[in-house]
């Protein structure tokens, strides 16, 4: 096992505040948030578990408790399937699953282009590198059903701005790429890791 | 590949500085060790980034450089992901001047064509050396040139195109979880620099009739932007840059990390709005390319 301060990068002599700093940092970089339908989300959610269990090791060697504090912590948060559609559902499973092609298929093949279809469309082009197709059928399952929670989520989690280090402001390509960009503050204060999740 | 890929430079420490020119000079003295001294004429800062990403290693020596009045230049020394990055350079470049060539009319072809005559030689020799790359290039390129014969009006597809283009330089490493890292890193880096491209180019393709996704997606047939068109594109390029940024953070990128980051965090998104406000070219360097960095 990797000595749990080195994976949070601090020394073995950091203060609890340093080493739960250390942690929120890592633990925002690698959020599930910022990979959701990344084809690299596998390997952000082992750093994340590394992440955890070296953060309550630490703490349970600091505190002398058993399990962890981190390991509950709330940065875990599943995937939920929301879908009355057979057909819909096993798309929203596929796309869980990578599986980009099949899901496809299944998408090509339905009768009904309902809010789901558009908004699982979304997923599949994100997934894909596709982002303007992503964010034109995320918008238009928003309008669709505008009171969908899952659907807004979506859209707030493109339109954020993602996780930065702290040292760097939050940046644009439309505000100018050297100053920071007043309807980003919001997400940026209350840190993207809190943001709702495109949950599929 | 046409130079928009840099660091914000103040982000850099001094040695910072000092690694990003050895990468620059490294992958010159490669090129020119390889594909002899015209070949350095394709090197600019997009191949350079190419190759601090492929790059595990830092060994530098100094040499006199004749760009620069025989002042001597770090450079990186004798490493593979050196010779992949110049290999990768000469093949994308030589396919982007046939595609030139192709283009442009005879007289306003003709530095493409010189150029390309001359660089026929070292082509055959990256072809050889990457086969496989060299394939999956010209396949791509010819998926591009079909979608804009057929006029296409998205966006993601042509850039699909050459995104799977660069992703394709990923295939070249070993390591298995880098490769995954660095292909979704290089897809959403194709697809940044095509959309910046197309960005640049769209008041000089709407007057001469010429394809760019930007007209049919957005109607820009007269070659002028309008605020909606901006705001979605510099958003559409917002979310490859943060792809890039989510994959740069799964892997260990050494002492490259600070110029990657720089690059990932900060300086796309000034190119980026650079390019749109139409000044890219008007912030150039005033002094020679390889002096100023």
């Amino acid at each position: 096992m990797k000595d749990p301060y080195e994976v949070l990068h601090i020394s073995s002599t950091a203060s609890d505040e340093e080493v739960k700093k250390a942690y929120r940092e890592l633990a925002r970089k690698y959020h599930p948030d910022n990979y959701h339908d990344n084809p690299l989300a596998d390997l952000a959610q082992e750093k994340m578990k590394e992440i955890n269990e070296a953060y309550a090791t630490i703490n349970r060697m600091r505190e002398g408790r058993s399990g962890g504090a981190a390991a509950s912590s709330g940065y875990d948060r599943g995937y939920s399937s929301h879908s009355s559609d057979p057909m819909l559902q096993q798309a929203r499973a596929a796309v869980a699953r990578g599986n980009i092609a099949y899901a496809e298929r299944l998408l090509d093949e339905a009768r009904e282009r309902s809010a789901e279809w558009y908004f699982l469309k979304g997923g599949i082009c994100f997934r894909r590198g596709w982002m303007d197709e992503a964010l034109r059928y995320i918008q238009t399952a928003c309008q669709m059903e505008p009171g969908n929670q899952e659907y807004r989520q979506a859209l707030e989690m493109l339109q954020g701005s993602g996780y930065r280090p702290s040292k760097y402001d939050v940046y644009s390509t439309n505000c100018g790429g050297l100053e920071m960009c007043c309807a980003q503050l919001a997400c940026m204060s209350g840190g993207c890791y809190i943001c709702p999740c495109f949950c599929i | 590949m046409y130079g928009y890929v840099r660091p914000a430079m103040d982000r850099l420490s001094g040695e910072e500085r000092e690694l990003f020119q050895a990468a620059y000079c490294g992958l010159c003295r490669a090129m020119g060790r390889r594909y002899g001294q015209w070949s350095r004429v394709l090197l600019n800062y997009d191949f350079t980034f190419l190759a601090i990403l492929l790059s595990p290693a830092t060994d530098r020596s100094c040499r006199r450089c004749p760009a620069v009045c025989f002042q001597a230049r770090w450079g990186l020394e004798g490493d593979k992901a050196l010779d992949l990055a110049a290999d990768c350079t000469v093949l994308l470049a030589w396919w982007q001047l046939q595609d030139s060539v192709a283009d442009d009319s005879p007289l306003g072809g003709l530095p493409s064509r010189l150029l390309s005559q001359t660089l026929r030689r070292a082509y055959r020799t990256a072809a050889a050396a990457r086969p496989a790359f060299d394939a999956a290039v010209q396949a791509q390129l010819a998926r591009l040139a079909a979608l804009e014969r057929a006029g296409c009006a998205s966006l993601d597809q042509p850039a699909d195109a050459f995104a799977q283009l660069l992703a394709g330089v990923a295939e070249e490493v070993e390591d298995p979880v880098g490769r995954r890292v660095l292909c979704q890193l290089f897809y959403h880096l194709g697809r940044w620099v095509y959309l910046a491209d197309a960005a640049d180019d769209l008041a000089k393709d709407a007057a001469r009739g010429r394809y760019n996704p930007l007209i049919g997606r957005f109607g820009l047939g007269d070659g002028r932007w309008t605020p909606e068109a901006k705001e979605v594109l510099g958003r559409t390029m917002d979310l490859s840059i943060r792809q890039m940024a989510a994959a740069f953070e799964l892997w260990d990128f050494g002492p490259w990390a600070g110029i990657i980051r720089a690059t990932l965090y900060q300086g796309l998104y000034a190119v980026g709005h650079s390019v749109l406000e139409g000044d890219f070219h008007k912030r150039r360097p005033r002094r020679g390319r390889k002096e100023q960095i």
